[in-house]
């Protein structure tokens, strides 16, 4: 790389510090809920066209949910910056259950692990998520 | 060979000063358009995109330079004489833009270089620096090599491609909702480029176009953006992270992943058949959920 090269990076590295510190700074952002089953149902079609949620387990916080078609299969929706994504819940999620918490790990690092409360339906939800790993 | 300046260094100034209108009317707006995590990250892949074609950069000038030399017609670069060639250089470089990036959508080799500027469920001006690392690697440049053997000076050509992504650089905005009706006919424009980065299946592989909106026209690619379906900016398995790496290269090793369990007789497949493809069916390609889609909607809604 020349020096052009080498002062164009740094300016180019300054403005992108200084844009991003300015997105934060004038309050621009969203905090992205999810706001009931009907959205939670709603976000997982979206994601995966075909499928079809009958039944939904909500975040109390609205921060995630987990929804599940007639087949039995699972959708794991959550917020990711003003928006949200999701993912298939199968046999290689790890579930951990505690008391009202149900903890969903993904096999993709980056897609990272989600906490949901729940309330007394984490037992049920574990206990499906169980049932995966047995089918 | 002839040296002209690179168009888009003397444009950066303009794009943050119109990045910075465009977070101001956001704020008005709709202050969701702006994520700083997702700003963060699109302007670090931006810079490492300059950093990747700072490293490149010599040998593709150098390759097109090589390939000059066999040129059909003498081409010269003054612009006073040749003002026609200047402006035919523009328009052919934007055809051949449109065949790379029709292909950079159906050929999951070039996807997985050009994924990275879809990697953003935002639509807003920093989404258009989101740009590639692996460009050269994935040999996404040969489509702008048969205008060298044409006969255009490689400096005319590379002046034009500055001018092909400077124009592009302003329609990726929520900011303009249409343009004149006569600018939506012939340009891309934020409306054409907004249905390109969508994710609803009507919007999927469609309008490829760089500066002139003819050539999905012409080669039957054009969807309009509909009022009653909003688009969905990103890819169809959204990244779910800001991690700068993974977003340049999640493609590259979901390839290698793939070529490494595939059976022998379907590795190949996995590069160059479209983003999607299984050799086991068990993944969905854009025409498979647009045919799900088109089953499932309501039969009174009009296709397009």
């Amino acid at each position: 790389m020349s020096q052009t090269d080498l002062i164009q990076l740094g300016a180019s590295l300054a403005a992108v510090l200084f844009i991003a510190w300015l997105v934060r700074t004038i309050g621009l952002g969203a905090d992205p809920r999810i706001q009931d089953a009907e959205h939670a149902i709603r976000l997982a079609e979206e994601a995966e066209t075909g499928f079809r949620g009958i039944e939904v387990a909500r975040d109390r916080a609205g921060f995630a949910a987990i929804v599940r078609n007639a087949e039995g299969r699972m959708m794991l929706v959550r917020a990711h910056g003003n928006h949200f994504a999701a993912r298939p819940v199968d046999e290689k999620v790890v579930g951990r259950l505690d008391k009202d918490f149900l903890t969903l790990t993904m096999p993709e690092r980056t897609f990272g692990a989600v906490t949901l409360q729940l309330g007394k339906d984490a037992g049920v939800w574990a206990s499906r998520m169980r049932d995966l790993n047995c089918g | 060979m002839d040296k002209l300046p690179d168009p888009v260094t003397y444009a950066v100034p303009a794009f943050i000063l119109l990045l910075i209108v465009e977070m101001v009317i956001s704020l008005r707006a709709d202050k969701s358009r702006y994520d700083a995590r997702d700003t963060l990250t699109s302007l670090l892949l931006g810079t490492g995109s300059q950093v990747a074609g700072a490293l490149v950069g010599a040998a593709v000038v150098g390759l097109a330079v090589w390939l000059y030399q066999f040129r059909l017609f003498d081409i010269g670069i003054a612009f006073k004489q040749w003002w026609w060639a200047w402006i035919l250089c523009f328009f052919l470089d934007d055809l051949a833009y449109y065949a790379f990036h029709r292909s950079a959508h159906r050929v999951r080799w070039f996807w997985a270089s050009h994924v990275i500027h879809h990697s953003s469920q935002h639509y807003n001006l920093s989404t258009a620096l989101r740009q590639t690392w692996t460009g050269f690697f994935s040999l996404g440049f040969i489509f702008r090599m048969p205008l060298f053997l044409i006969g255009f000076p490689p400096a005319m050509v590379f002046f034009c491609g500055g001018l092909n992504l400077i124009y592009q650089f302003w329609i990726h905005t929520e900011a303009i909702k249409k343009m004149p009706r006569w600018f939506e006919a012939v340009m891309n424009t934020p409306s054409h480029h907004r249905v390109h980065h969508g994710v609803n299946p009507r919007y999927l592989d469609a309008n490829y176009a760089g500066v002139f909106i003819i050539w999905d026209r012409l080669f039957d690619s054009f969807v309009p953006e509909q009022n009653t379906d909003p688009v969905r900016y990103g890819i169809v398995k959204q990244l779910g992270s800001f991690n700068i790496l993974w977003a340049a290269v999640h493609e590259w090793v979901g390839i290698a992943k793939d070529v490494w369990y595939a059976p022998w007789r379907h590795k190949l497949s996995y590069m160059w058949r479209e983003p999607g493809w299984s050799h086991d069916g068990s993944r969905q390609t854009s025409a498979m959920i647009k045919e799900r889609w088109a089953a499932t909607r309501p039969s009174e809604e009009p296709a397009e």
